[in-house]
């Protein structure tokens, strides 16, 4: 009986935060279609360029995504410039991950700051967000 | 008759709780609030409010955007209510903890340090210490309190609970 509750409590978590990364990923959908008509849909390939290519950051150090979060996703990270730990960035590992709208945004307008010294677009970030989908 | 024992006893235990408060303690206060530790602490060490005066935090969340050199940019209803909690608990308003006072105490009035590591009273307690064990991986800088201050999280800075990586105990 326990199993049983646990399991619906925990499809009905990873079913509540599909809803909110992929009304998020709507919207910019939406976006980018504003701009590129003939876009066909976001892309985890792309995103991992996004998420593993090295750019020169805010710091003018040359980091990447990878710096802090590591290559695996489903394990902790570590912050490249405070030695903070980052919880794993795997929503199938890190139920948490993807699941607020309000801290999507924060991380992803902060983090594009930090590795790329700009925001980024709304393709990238629908691109990088579902390249951490695919993890 | 009643009223006026109980009145006594309150005047008596606010008199007692009142003598007890203006004991210096060690350290710092420790950071409660349970908001300002996930938007800060996801980044770094949950510094305690009572590490900076207040002139220092308003300075502080005055310019997120370029956080040392960092994006930690916040809604402002979020950075309101974080400032709020760092300037109700300031270093300046919690003179009974020792590491408060002192550290208060080294800034001038005409000054605003935004990082408790520019401190006189900071940089006086951490000279001397080998520059190899500062920069080494497991501490990366002097912000990393807790690499070597096992109790830090308590708001606990004292000797006898240092612990360098690489190094050990540390004696003055």
């Amino acid at each position: 009986m326990k199993v049983f509750i646990f399991t619906i409590f925990l499809s009905l978590s990873v079913f509540a935060q599909s809803g909110v990364v992929n009304s998020y990923l709507k919207t910019l959908n939406l976006e980018v279609l504003k701009e590129e008509p003939a876009f066909s849909g976001f892309d985890a390939k792309r995103g991992e360029v996004i998420f593993t290519s090295k750019h020169i950051g805010k710091k003018a150090k040359e980091i990447s995504c990878v710096s802090c979060h590591g290559n695996d996703l489903s394990k902790k990270g570590e912050n490249f410039f405070t030695g903070k730990v980052i919880e794993p960035l795997s929503p199938t590992t890190n139920i948490e991950r993807l699941s607020n709208l309000k801290d999507m945004k924060k991380w992803l307008r902060r983090n594009f700051m930090d590795v790329y010294n700009r925001e980024g677009t709304a393709k990238e970030k629908g691109d990088v967000v579902t390249y951490i989908m695919s993890k | 008759m009643k009223k006026l024992i109980l009145i006594s006893l309150l005047v008596a235990g606010s008199l007692y709780a009142g003598i007890f408060d203006s004991r210096e303690k060690r350290g710092v206060a420790p950071a409660t609030d349970e908001f300002y530790i996930k938007e800060c602490a996801s980044c770094h060490f949950a510094y305690q409010p009572g590490l900076l005066p207040e002139r220092s935090w308003v300075k502080l969340m005055g310019n997120l955007k370029d956080h040392f050199e960092t994006d930690a940019s916040l809604e402002r209803e979020d950075n309101k209510k974080i400032l709020k909690y760092l300037v109700d608990n300031s270093a300046e308003k919690f003179t009974n903890y020792k590491r408060s006072k002192k550290i208060n105490k080294s800034i001038r009035s005409d000054e605003a340090p935004i990082a408790v590591t520019d401190t006189r009273y900071f940089i006086k307690e951490h000279r001397g210490i080998r520059k190899d064990l500062i920069t080494q991986k497991e501490v990366k800088s002097l912000a990393n309190c807790k690499a070597c201050h096992t109790t830090a999280e308590k708001g606990l800075y004292g000797e006898r609970d240092i612990n360098i990586p690489n190094y050990g105990r540390w004696d003055d």
